[in-house]
């Protein structure tokens, strides 16, 4: 019942103009973002936020949050249209949509892909709204022995499960932790690896690390795309409609998929990539015709697209209600948070209701936005599909640099960025995942203060973390997840090499034929 | 270089970085006011797990070699979004350039100011990603760098270094 006066009360903040305007604004731009391949929304919320500085949280937050979903529902249009996915959660969506798009199918593959989001987007929502309440409630009892155990699990999935390579995820998340520790020890006054550098001293600013390691990094990409050639995109033709076969075979799976999506979102680290791998599979396992996925089956778009708005919406379950990020895309979103001066956890719901509930509302807002800006407007939205790489590259370098400089007025930032950008050319050159760095950075400050402040209540003794039952069953699950990844090689799943390699061979095939026209 | 060799150059690198780390964490102060760890605990494990993610990427590279010993001399296939082909061992030079050049941007950025500095730094950029649009890259320079000075003055209230203009 709280959930449901909180939702009423949310949608009488979400509904105010202000409000309302920049969740359009949020959405809108989140769906421009996921048509530029390469741009995800990790780089597009970082770049955004310098934008918000003045605004009023609520209406800030609206924004990031717009541009985070808006990310997740438009990534399949370039997978569709593209055959490269516009976001990395929307790499299955490659398998099928682009076939069916081949096959002069696009406008029902996007229809499909537009109404799986927002039916998944809806539930998602709700979901979120009845379990973040209870879960804020359990959370409010936790101390600094459970948060501690908590961070360390959180951690310890990032680590384990994004990436190719558990000792990968591992380092970069210790490289997040290391980075965290830089400037004034805030208990015992003392700088940390500051160099004698006093702009180090407030602490590594957040928002350079993630400017430089997802934006800036990623016109390096860019520019390699942008030298090997250009990219052949399939028009969009007919009524934006499917038929009622098709409707008839994607209805299940957009619930399956919304399950399979929650539940990945709802699991700290796990990511959308994972929901729509999981839920592809899924689909392809119980379907009469397996045999059609990959050559444009229904399923194989509705699930996909399903789950990773789903996830969005699971993400945000223990961003709100625990304090920890979910993905990559929150992680920067609770990087805002603290930038605004708002702690997210459990006291969340009772400082500030206005805030949660209004943001919770404006997801539901949004995601009829969404449908009519992904429906109606897709053949005009991907209009930017068209905007010369070349150009679009400078602009982002020339976005980034004005949105780093703003924040502190001082072109060391500016140094920064560009080393973490040049770090995260390494890090894509090396496979290194970039999540569980921002992970570290993010969280390494409270994981260090409630492990410090746990073994001062406990004048010093460790054994503080297995006399709580939660702390020791948190601390048991992440020992657990770090041996079944070690043990289980990490093989990467079939359908997603599948998926991969397809979008490779798309690639060189375009190649081929931009130097045979030459 | 995502190659076994780059993994093994990596690791190197790390166990390096949290070499130097350690060292620097030793050299903190010893405080314990309340606190029975001090500001260097934290710090050192944070230090040992970077040692430790290492190592083990180190095992798992061994481990990947017995199962293929030619995987050491073997590259992987371009990632995703990005094409292979000759391009790609052009850009090495291209991203080198593009980082020298935006350095020398931000070098410039206060001295300079920020119109004069980021016009020429973008319309450098566009000469040559956006090759023989001359017109079209003059605009784009002039039009953004003209734009977000005057969103971040006027309406975000954060002024841009003004540079030589201010003379």
């Amino acid at each position: 019942m709280e959930s449901l006066y909180g939702i009423l009360h949310g949608l009488a903040v979400a509904i105010q103009p202000t409000h309302l305007l920049y969740t359009l604004i949020g959405v809108f731009i989140g769906t421009m973002i996921s048509h530029l391949p390469g741009i995800g929304p990790s780089a597009g919320i970082a770049l955004l936020i310098p934008v918000t500085f003045g605004m009023d949280p609520i209406t800030a937050l609206m924004m990031l949050t717009g541009i985070y979903y808006g990310c997740m529902y438009g990534g399949a249009v370039t997978a569709i249209l593209l055959n490269t996915p516009g976001d990395a959660a929307a790499v299955m969506t490659v398998l099928d949509g682009y076939p069916m798009a081949r096959k002069g199918r696009a406008a029902a593959a996007l229809a499909i892909a537009g109404v799986s989001s927002f039916i998944a987007g809806m539930i998602g929502v709700t979901c979120l709204s009845f379990v973040a309440v209870p879960l804020a409630a359990v959370a409010l009892h936790f101390g600094p022995t459970e948060y501690f155990a908590l961070i360390f699990f959180a951690l310890s999935t990032v680590g384990a499960l994004n990436g190719n390579s558990i000792a990968k995820g591992m380092m970069a998340v210790f490289m997040g932790l290391g980075l965290a520790t830089i400037g004034i020890d805030l208990q015992s006054g003392v700088p940390r690896f500051t160099m004698g550098l006093t702009q180090l001293q407030d602490r590594v600013s957040f928002l350079v690390v993630v400017v430089g390691l997802f934006a800036i990094a990623e016109v390096s990409r860019m520019v390699e795309g942008t030298l090997g050639g250009t990219l052949h995109s399939v028009k969009v033709e007919g009524k934006l409609w499917f038929t009622k076969k098709e409707w008839k075979r994607a209805r299940p799976a957009i619930f399956r998929g919304t399950a399979v999506g929650f539940l990945c979102g709802a699991a700290p680290g796990l990511g959308g990539t994972l929901a729509a791998m999981l839920s592809y599979v899924l689909e392809k396992k119980i379907s009469k015709h397996p045999e059609e996925f990959g050559h444009g089956a229904v399923e194989g778009i509705a699930a996909p697209e399903a789950a990773t708005n789903a996830d969005t919406c699971g993400a945000f379950v223990h961003l709100l209600a625990l304090g920890v990020p979910g993905s990559g895309a929150t992680a920067v979103i609770m990087g805002a948070f603290i930038m605004y001066g708002i702690q997210p956890g459990p006291m969340l719901f009772h400082t500030q209701p206005d805030l949660v509930w209004g943001l919770i509302a404006s997801m539901y807002i949004g995601n009829i936005m969404l449908l009519v800006l992904n429906l109606p407007l897709v053949g005009i939205l991907s209009k930017i599909l068209y905007v010369p790489p070349g150009i679009l590259l400078c602009l982002i370098l020339g976005i980034a640099s004005a949105g780093v400089y703003s924040f502190n007025n001082d072109v060391f930032d500016l140094y920064l960025a560009l080393g973490f950008g040049v770090v995260g050319f390494l890090f894509r050159k090396l496979d290194v995942p970039k999540a569980p760095l921002l992970f570290g950075l993010i969280l390494g400050h409270t994981l260090e203060q409630s492990f410090r402040q746990a073994l001062t209540i406990s004048n010093g003794d460790p054994t503080v973390f297995a006399r709580s039952p939660i702390a020791a069953g948190l601390l048991v699950c992440a020992a657990i997840m770090i041996g079944a990844s070690i043990w289980s090689k990490r093989r990467p799943v079939k359908d997603l090499q599948l998926a991969e390699a397809r979008i490779a061979e798309q690639r060189l095939a375009e190649q081929r034929l931009a130097e045979h026209r030459h | 270089m995502k190659s076994l060799k780059g993994d093994a150059q990596l690791a190197v690198g790390v166990i390096v970085l949290a070499a130097v780390y350690l060292y620097m964490d030793m050299r903190l102060p010893e405080v314990r006011l309340s606190d029975p760890l001090g500001p260097k605990a934290f710090p050192a494990l944070v230090g040992v797990g970077l040692i430790a993610s290492a190592l083990l990427l180190l095992f798992e590279r061994r481990h990947k070699l017995r199962i293929n010993p030619l995987a050491e001399t073997s590259t992987a296939t371009d990632e995703p979004g990005t094409n292979p082909g000759k391009s790609i061992r052009h850009s090495p030079l291209v991203l080198v350039g593009m980082v020298v050049w935006t350095a020398l941007y931000y070098v410039c950025f206060d001295r300079v100011g920020y119109l004069i500095a980021t016009i020429v730094f973008l319309f450098g950029l566009l000469t040559y990603f956006n090759r023989n649009r001359h017109k079209t890259n003059i605009a784009v320079a002039l039009g953004f760098t003209l734009v977000f000075d005057l969103l971040f003055s006027l309406v975000l209230g954060v002024p841009m270094p003004a540079g030589l203009l201010s003379i």
